[in-house]
């Protein structure tokens, strides 16, 4: 049994790694006061990228950067017209999410049904022999590495204050000397580029192979996500092993002959989202607490 | 940076509809383009992807089936995108409209009762009202954002309609594939064009555009809505109430979405699928947007959107292109739609060493 | 399958054929080029059910070259859309034209009597109408074939399956492939998970970890792309391609598998409609000369002798000999289904709702 455990553990690793990425990259978007609902788009297109790239290359890990540049270049597309031009974040977010997937599905078009040699996963012989931890792939650990740096660059360091001051009040940190509108096109570009890992990461760890309807939605999962963990990074990552862990359970349970109601389990984490949006809402303390108070607001001098 | 953006002392009315027609420009100019790389005659391909899907009644029919989701759902987004009230739920608001109006035509559709349809459509607007009415009370109980809460919405409408589709309402007589049994005759909207499939919801759409146009234009509450959207203080000083502006919003935006999803079990679809909708309610986002949230402009724009997708799909049929480009197409719309837009609030001006917000980022 | 069942089966249903098909015959000269129409509801990119369907129009193409056209859409994926779609290609002048999916199967079949200037054919329709003609395959005789292979392999004795959607297709495949396992393993069982997507691979990969966690030690499935195959041979456990042949993917770890192969639909309808003889018929064919399912690699990992097994159950399943579905049957709740000497009939093969006894699993809300 405990090993069935040490299983469901690996599996929710794995499976809520792309959610991890995708999240904590919305998470600093929006903790700069942007809310960039692209990520599904972006996603994609950074799945097709690394995998075209790896098929020319052989290479993971130059499929990755390429994976990370596209959605750069669709988040600079985003942050051109949302946080220059102020156009509606809503609509523009939208739109990119619509112009992603089809651009994804017309780029991917020729590198259907082909297969991705998968090397073996993990770090290497010294890695192995670490029990559970030892079999997930590199991007895994990545993750965690990266979810500490941006943890301590939120929370450690001055442009980290930065960033949460202009989440917080563009005017005031204006005022100040922050560059606002320089904070929240970085802020933008990096959520791209973890967006676009995230995609790599399905692409080419998950299913080493692209199709449409690849990503599925978990580019929306991880906007709700984002608010779910009420724009914290610890929660943000105790979130989405729980949203990716949701789904795991379920599938254990069906195995084991113990069927739930597939559509309500699929339903919890919207419905979480939306208790945990009411809760905190609801309080103007918590709400100063944890949502960026200029969350969607364009900002011009 | 010489080029500098100069902040209009107020919107300028001639770009207001200038910047559409630009953005409409480029986006031929793009699909140009892409017909271009993929080898093929631009202009005759441009005329293919346009005119094709036209080229008979029955065509014309296809268009106004296809746009008509997206108007009535886009002229009752924009009655609250006007006042601020920004419900991305629609998608969800239809379905629940589906699933209201689809309860009532499986149960007595087969009865053939007169009475039937109109109940239908009736439970189909309360459905989207009502699904509606969730991100509108947390709005102005809780101050939970509209935006997300009608989101997250969306998945719970869509994964209901799966789990009754699946479930209780599955045709016994479907092999258990996902659908409901057809819908009785009783249960379907009138054709309004002989030979083709064009139903009485496209009178619903008119009448929607004339309504909202008639509301937002002419009447006491789309100028308190307008004034909300501006600024919810001057709305609070002059005695509007922006909850009022919220239920009024977020009401239009939902009652419309059930409509439409009425529209569809009751006419192009005839039958329950899963999946009812496939992003109507998203692309009327994009409508209310092109169409400057104006019911006369949503109207086009709805049209516009509509004939997209139908030359997607003639692309693929006689130009062996990806159907992937209407997506393309209809997002890049947007895109250059949104850029267009800067020019109605800002003058460019050649100002070399000029220091300007959008000059030092752009 | 060619005992008297499906010979009755075929019988009644060109009966019906004749007697409603006279009538809608367009006229054709020899020299035209056949204009074929084809609608697939996903992407073909997707390496299973579209993929397939693809294969048969390409062996139209192969099959007369010069003489046949095919028009293919993809990713009609709005049941809203097919009617104008399919209207388009009818009036556009393809004589012949496909559907790909169940789905589509409401629209043609309100359709197909409209259209008198073509022929509609719809792969897994219910029954054959008015100038519309229906084609599904019996994939329970391969999943019988491929259940013998995973009930001698086995060291467990648990078997998995990704289910898609709790369809009678995927019910009665699942269940074969458990009695075949048991005609030479009685003590093997079967877990089964839903996967609740026709396409979603990650959550395929997910529902094998699950599966391999619980001691499964081979997989097979109703998928649409070869994930499962790499997601067992990732945990070191086999795989079998089930209508599809997965081995260029999988390249360690599939132990055997079998195709679908609609090329004959495609190719007969093609000829009927050239000779002016086309009839609406229901054809529900699996293995065998003409059939739509053929088994297609083994690893060399599989012992002869178990090979030998499904070469003989093939055999006596192509003459009649061996009925996967043959009694005594009982349900998972021990409940008696089919008395000893009696077989299912083809009726409630296709309509199949229950699993058999030994599935470890359920059926979501049946």
């Amino acid at each position: 049994m405990s090993s069935l455990v040490a299983q469901l553990i690996v599996a929710t690793l794995v499976a809520g790694t792309p959610l991890v990425y995708a999240a904590l990259g919305e998470l600093v978007v929006e903790r700069a006061g942007v809310v960039n609902m692209g990520v599904e788009g972006m996603m994609v297109v950074g799945a097709v990228a690394a995998f075209a790239v790896a098929m020319a290359t052989g290479s993971l890990g130059l499929g990755v950067l390429v994976a990370m540049a596209a959605g750069m270049l669709l988040s600079l597309l985003f942050a051109v017209l949302a946080v220059s031009f102020n156009a509606n974040q809503v609509a523009v977010g939208l739109a990119l999410t619509i112009f992603g997937t089809s651009l994804g599905s017309y780029l991917g078009k020729s590198y259907v049904g082909m297969a991705l040699v998968v090397p073996p996963s993990g770090l290497g012989a010294a890695a192995a022999d670490i029990p559970i931890l030892g079999q997930l792939h590199p991007l895994v650990w990545l993750s965690w590495v990266l979810f500490t740096a941006t943890w301590f660059f939120l929370y450690r360091t001055k442009y980290g204050l930065a960033l949460r001051a202009v989440g917080e009040s563009p005017a005031s940190a204006h005022a100040i000397g922050y560059p606002v509108i320089r904070i929240r096109y970085l802020a933008t570009l990096f959520g791209g580029a973890l967006a676009g890992i995230a995609g790599a990461y399905v692409s080419l760890v998950y299913t080493a192979l692209w199709t449409e309807g690849l990503i599925a939605g978990r580019g929306w999962i991880a906007v709700a996500l984002v608010v779910f963990a009420t724009w914290r990074p610890g929660r943000c990552l105790a979130g989405a092993y729980l949203f990716g862990g949701a789904t795991m359970a379920q599938l254990f349970a069906q195995s084991a002959g113990v069927g739930l109601p597939s559509e309500l389990m699929s339903a919890l984490p919207y419905l979480a989202t939306i208790v945990v949006l009411a809760l905190i809402s609801r309080d103007e303390t918590m709400m100063r607490l944890n949502v960026p108070a200029s969350l969607g607001k364009p900002f011009s001098i | 940076m010489p080029l500098h953006f100069e902040a209009r002392t107020k919107p300028s009315a001639k770009m207001v509809w200038l910047a559409p027609a630009t953005a409409l420009a480029l986006t031929a100019a793009a699909a140009m383009i892409v017909f271009a790389s993929a080898g093929l005659d631009p202009v005759q391909a441009l005329a293919t992807f346009v005119l094709s899907p036209l080229s008979d009644w029955y065509g014309v029919g296809e268009l106004l089936i296809k746009a008509t989701p997206m108007i009535l759902i886009g002229v009752g987004l924009s009655i609250g995108f006007r006042a601020g009230v920004w419900n991305i739920g629609a998608e969800g608001q239809l379905t629940i409209g589906a699933i209201f109006a689809g309860y009532l035509a499986l149960r007595f559709g087969p009865g053939d009762g007169i009475w039937v349809l109109p109940s239908m459509i009736v439970a189909a607007v309360a459905g989207g009202m009502l699904w509606a009415a969730i991100p509108a009370l947390l709005r102005t109980m809780f101050n939970a954002s509209e935006i997300l809460v009608s989101l997250m919405l969306n998945y719970v409408a869509q994964l209901w309609l799966s789990w009754l589709v699946f479930g209780a309402w599955r045709d016994p007589a479907g092999f258990n594939f996902p659908q409901s049994e057809p819908l009785a005759p009783a249960a379907l909207l009138p054709v309004i064009i002989e030979g083709t499939r064009a139903n009485i919801s496209v009178v619903f759409a008119l009448v929607a555009v004339a309504l909202g146009w008639i509301l937002v234009g002419r009447s006491f509450v789309g100028f308190q809505l307008r004034v909300t959207g501006l600024s919810s203080g001057v709305a609070r000083y002059a005695g509007f109430s922006p909850h009022r502006a919220v239920w009024i919003g977020m009401f239009a935006g939902g009652a419309a979405a059930g409509l439409a999803g009425v529209g569809e079990i009751a006419g192009p679809l005839g039958q329950i699928f899963p999946t009812v909708s496939s992003g109507y309610g998203y692309a009327a986002i994009i409508v209310a947007f092109l169409g400057r949230l104006h019911p006369v402009g949503v109207l086009l724009s709805g049209l516009l959107m509509a004939l997209i997708y139908l030359g997607g799909d003639s692309a693929q049929m006689s130009l062996g292109l990806p159907s992937a480009i209407s997506g393309l197409l209809q997002s890049l719309l947007l895109f250059f739609l949104l850029a267009a837009d800067v020019l109605v609030q800002y003058r460019i001006r050649y100002a070399p060493r000029g220091r300007s917000a959008l000059g030092a980022a752009a | 399958m060619t005992g008297s069942t499906r010979r009755h089966f075929l019988k009644t249903t060109a009966a019906a054929a004749l007697a409603t098909g006279a009538g809608y015959r367009p006229a054709w000269a020899a020299e035209e080029v056949l204009k074929v129409g084809v609608i697939h509801m996903g992407a073909i990119s997707d390496t299973g059910w579209e993929h397939y369907q693809a294969q048969a129009w390409r062996a139209l193409e192969t099959a007369y070259p010069g003489k046949v056209k095919v028009t293919v859409l993809e990713n009609i994926a709005q049941i809203q859309d097919c009617e104008r779609l399919f209207r388009q290609l009818s009036t556009q002048g393809n004589k012949l034209i496909f559907g790909t999916t169940f789905s589509q199967y409401a629209s043609l079949k309100k359709l197909a009597p409209t259209l008198t200037g073509s022929h509609f054919e719809c792969c897994a329709g219910i029954e054959a109408g008015r100038n519309l003609g229906v084609f599904e395959a019996r994939q329970y005789e391969g999943t019988y074939l491929t259940g013998i292979a995973a009930g001698r392999m086995t060291k467990s004795n648990i078997l998995g399956w990704v289910g898609a959607f709790p369809v009678p297709q995927v019910i009665y495949s699942l269940n074969a492939f458990l009695l075949g396992a048991r005609s030479v393993n009685p003590a093997a069982t079967l877990k089964v998970v839903w996967a609740n997507a026709w396409v979603d691979p990650a959550k395929e990969k997910d529902a094998v970890a699950a599966l391999v966690a619980q001691g499964a030690d081979v997989l097979s499935g109703s998928p649409n792309t070869p994930v499962q195959g790499l997601a067992a041979e990732e945990k070191g456990v086999w795989s079998i391609g089930s209508t599809g042949d997965f081995s260029a993917y999988v390249r360690k770890k599939q132990l055997t598998s079998f195709e679908l192969d609609w090329s004959s639909a495609h190719l007969g309808a093609a000829k009927a409609v050239i000779e002016g003889n086309w009839k609406p018929e229901s054809r529900w064919l699996g293995l065998g000369a003409g059939g739509f399912l053929k088994m297609t690699t083994s690893s060399p990992d599989l012992p002869a002798s178990v090979a030998a097994e499904m070469k003989a159950a093939e055999a006596a399943i192509v003459s009649g000999t061996l009925k996967p579905f043959a009694g005594p049957l009982k349900d998972q709740s021990g409940a008696p289904k089919v008395a000893a000497g009696a077989a299912l009939p083809d009726q409630e093969i296709r309509t199949m709702t229950w699993l058999v006894e030994g599935v470890q699993g359920t059926l979501p809300r049946t």
